[in-house]
């Protein structure tokens, strides 16, 4: 049998039993949309704290503190209410706290007297406090500058290292998509060699003298196409959905097929480790989540520390996030070389093929 | 009557802890869940700075003291111009201070400024960067803006002037000492919970489907009723089984070295001694004990519930853990684990009011955190409201479905 018929054919038994399981990889597919959606969820409290604001002032100074307010680095997200509401809504967990400006704030301003402004925080945990109260500051600082009070004597000069911000949720999606790619991908390449040990048919492969590369390759070929159509509408979710575009298309969706087919093969070699689906299964998801966060997937690894940084090398997910980053947003955030995060993947996926191969030969003796 | 019950709970028990693979299922995610929050609290709120000083005056050192001492916010490494450039090139520093060499004199003119080289990699990293240099900036000309309102509350009745003109009074709604750790550990104990009690119970039902031992357990002499209630008893004893020494750890860790809230021990050598739950929860009093064990029972019934009627509609082992895997998901995110509901947009607010599990985070938060129970008693009504609703629809579902097997 030629190689090419070969291939056809194995690709073809391997599409038959994925048809078979229409619900399972529907399921799979699903996974992928959860993960957008709880990194978008995250990516919702890095910014825009929900803060009442009373205003007791009706004065133009007051009207310039609350566009100061508006404009202090994405910290507020300012609601206006009467009192009561906003007492209301602080105390059922709404709010993160109330700025209230008093009464005679502009004139007090105007005649250069200092006004303690009222701010009321629900402290509930020190990581949303510490943002508020970092925030007040840099909008009182800002509202200073805007009229150019006498007696500041120390300014910060910001120089920015990439031109343009990156928005959390933006940065977020994308290295999303990279744990989308190793969990859809990854569970499918495992399925195709761990259903060969379920349903005891690798004793099969191993007697037949058909080549295992080749039928390992049709099989991992359809399971990558599968894993590649569902992060296709996964890429259609993130362009349309939250309307974040590539910077350069045709390297993303490049640099994504790699991804698919990389993970695909580290799958298959997981799948013919544990020989189970239904242990790779929850060793994917449970590997997922530290896999995501020690990947650079919410910044760059290394202002985690140099520890966690070196640790984050054994991630895949690690050189993922590095490719996706700079194709989709033009963005480095590993110290390497994109070439050498793509590089290092290319080495993991033949790595695990070889190894694939080698448990599918030994499986058969046994 | 009790012996069919309890052979059946029995049975279940022993199936499901002779199944490594199905443990696997159950746990693995949440712990995952676990490994993140414990690196997420790594790097909440300190971003490595690089801090060049080139300024020998007095108000040079003032405002490099006024940056150093503010270690909440930044990760200091003093380095000369040509490593500070190389940090931020390697990634080892998100950002460079630069106190100028004329600073002092700028200063006397009020001209000075302190540059910041930032690494604004996405808005969340460089804002707080932002926030914190901006604060310790001002702090130089109104030290009343500065870290040790942060630290100290406010000076009632003491207001010194500012050159910006505004000061801030801040009034806490809570006498807590929380930290983030503590705050996002609630969720994932209710992740586990969540996991094992839906998991536990819906691979238990669709394997007696699949394998057809359904059929064998309509034949036995006992009657389906008790069956079902012996599978509900047999999930609920799972969970139990296989929480309460994760959560227990977490309470009786205390006096060990290496687990104590005054331990200097890394984050994860701490983890490791004192279990994935083991982030020094605080010992709650016996009524806030009560409470506890309450809201917990209620949740495993309910999941319990949720995993039965998961099993009767699927009975196939894969497609019950695909759905319980993304369905714990969603009862966890939109419930509020690692989200602050009132972040959300409006309609997921509405949303998350109608999933029980954002009662149920609120409820542990609140029995293990605050003195007081307020909002306990709702949490607990629609919780147990759930928990009736799922035990006996699942009942109900079982009980047809072992008829018709």
């Amino acid at each position: 049998m030629s190689g090419w018929r070969l291939f056809r054919a194995s690709a073809a038994l391997e599409a038959a039993q994925l048809r078979r399981n229409r619900g399972f990889v529907i399921l799979t597919a699903l996974a992928a949309v959860n993960f957008l959606a709880m990194v978008s969820l995250f990516g919702l409290t890095g910014a825009y704290a929900p803060v009442a604001l009373i205003n007791l002032d009706r004065g133009p100074y007051s009207t310039r503190f609350i566009e100061a307010l508006n404009g202090a680095h994405h910290s507020f997200a300012l609601k206006y209410m009467s009192e009561a509401d906003a007492e209301k809504a602080l105390h059922s967990g709404r709010l993160v706290g109330i700025i209230t400006i008093p009464a005679g704030f502009s004139d007090s301003v105007h005649r250069g007297i200092t006004v303690p402004i009222d701010l009321r925080i629900d402290n509930v945990n020190i990581d949303l406090t510490n943002d508020v109260q970092r925030a007040l500051p840099a909008a009182i600082v800002a509202f200073g500058h805007r009229h150019n009070f006498p007696g500041v004597r120390v300014i910060m000069a910001e120089h920015d290292v990439i031109p343009h911000d990156t928005g959390y949720i933006p940065y977020l999606v994308v290295s999303a998509l990279a744990l989308d790619a190793m969990v859809i991908a990854g569970i499918l390449g495992a399925m195709a060699t761990a259903r060969e040990w379920e349903r005891r048919t690798v004793k099969l492969l191993r007697l037949s003298p058909a080549s295992a590369t080749i039928i390992l390759a049709g099989k991992l070929a359809v399971a990558s196409s599968v894993a590649g159509g569902a992060l296709g509408l996964t890429l259609l979710a993130i362009v349309v959905g939250y309307g974040v575009v590539p910077v350069d298309p045709w390297t993303t969706v490049f640099a994504l097929a790699a991804c698919v087919a990389i993970f695909t093969c580290m799958g298959a070699w997981l799948g013919a480790v544990l020989k189970r689906t239904l242990a790779v299964v929850p060793l994917m998801f449970g590997l997922a989540m530290p896999l995501y966060v020690d990947s650079g997937a919410l910044e760059p690894t290394r202002f985690d520390g140099e520890k966690i940084w070196r640790l984050a090398h054994l991630s895949p997910v690690y050189y993922a996030v590095g490719v996706l980053e700079w194709s989709f947003h033009g963005l480095r955030v590993t110290p390497e070389p994109v070439y050498v995060d793509m590089l290092v993947l290319l080495a993991i996926a033949a790595v695990a093929a070889s190894l694939t191969l080698g448990s599918l030969a030994r499986g058969g003796r046994r | 009557m009790m012996r069919g019950l309890w052979g059946m709970a029995r049975n279940d028990l022993r199936v499901w802890l002779r199944s490594p693979s199905a443990i696997a299922a159950a746990l693995l995610p949440a712990l995952g869940m676990g490994v993140l929050v414990a690196v997420l609290t790594n790097s909440v709120g300190q971003q490595p700075v690089a801090l060049v000083v080139q300024g020998k005056g007095a108000a040079a050192t003032r405002i490099a003291n006024l940056i150093r001492g503010d270690p909440e916010a930044y990760l200091i490494t003093e380095m000369t111009p040509s490593e500070a450039e190389r940090a931020i090139g390697e990634q080892r520093a998100a950002a460079i201070i630069v106190i100028p060499a004329n600073f002092d004199s700028a200063v006397a003119g009020a001209t000075a400024s302190v540059d910041v080289y930032l690494n604004n990699i996405d808005i969340d990293l460089a804002d707080d960067i932002r926030r914190s240099v901006t604060r310790s900036v001002a702090e130089f000309d109104a030290p009343q803006l500065g870290l040790l309102v942060e630290l100290h509350g406010p000076s009632e009745g003491m207001l010194l002037p500012s050159p910006y003109r505004v000061a801030i009074s801040e009034h806490d709604l809570r006498d807590t000492n929380v930290s983030f750790l503590q705050y996002q550990v609630i969720p994932i104990i209710l992740l586990i919970v969540i996991s094992i009690g839906l998991l536990g119970t819906s691979l238990l039902t669709a394997r007696d489907f699949e394998r057809g031992t359904a059929k064998m357990l309509v034949l036995s002499p006992i009657r389906p009723l008790v069956l079902v209630v012996g599978r509900l008893l047999g999930g609920t004893l799972i969970t139990f089984a296989l929480v309460s020494p994760l959560i227990a750890l977490g309470f009786l860790t205390h006096r060990i070295p290496y687990c104590g809230e005054e331990s200097t021990a890394p984050q994860w050598v701490t983890i490791l001694f004192s279990g994935p739950c083991g982030w020094i929860l605080p010992v709650p009093s016996v009524s806030h004990g009560m409470a506890l064990l309450a809201l917990l029972l209620a949740v495993t019934l309910m999941t319990v519930g949720i995993g039965t009627l998961l099993g009767v509609a699927l009975r196939d082992t894969r497609l019950v853990t695909m759905t319980g895997l993304n369905g714990s998901a969603y009862l966890f995110f939109l419930g509020g684990g690692f989200t602050t509901v009132a972040f959300l947009p409006r309609w997921l607010q509405i949303a998350s009011r109608f999933v029980p599990t954002s009662y149920a985070i609120e409820g542990l938060r609140q029995a293990l955190f605050y003195p007081d129970l307020i909002g306990f008693g709702r949490d607990m009504l629609v919780l147990s409201l759930s928990a009736i609703l799922s035990v006996v629809l699942a009942s109900v579902m079982l009980t047809r479905a072992l008829r018709r097997a």
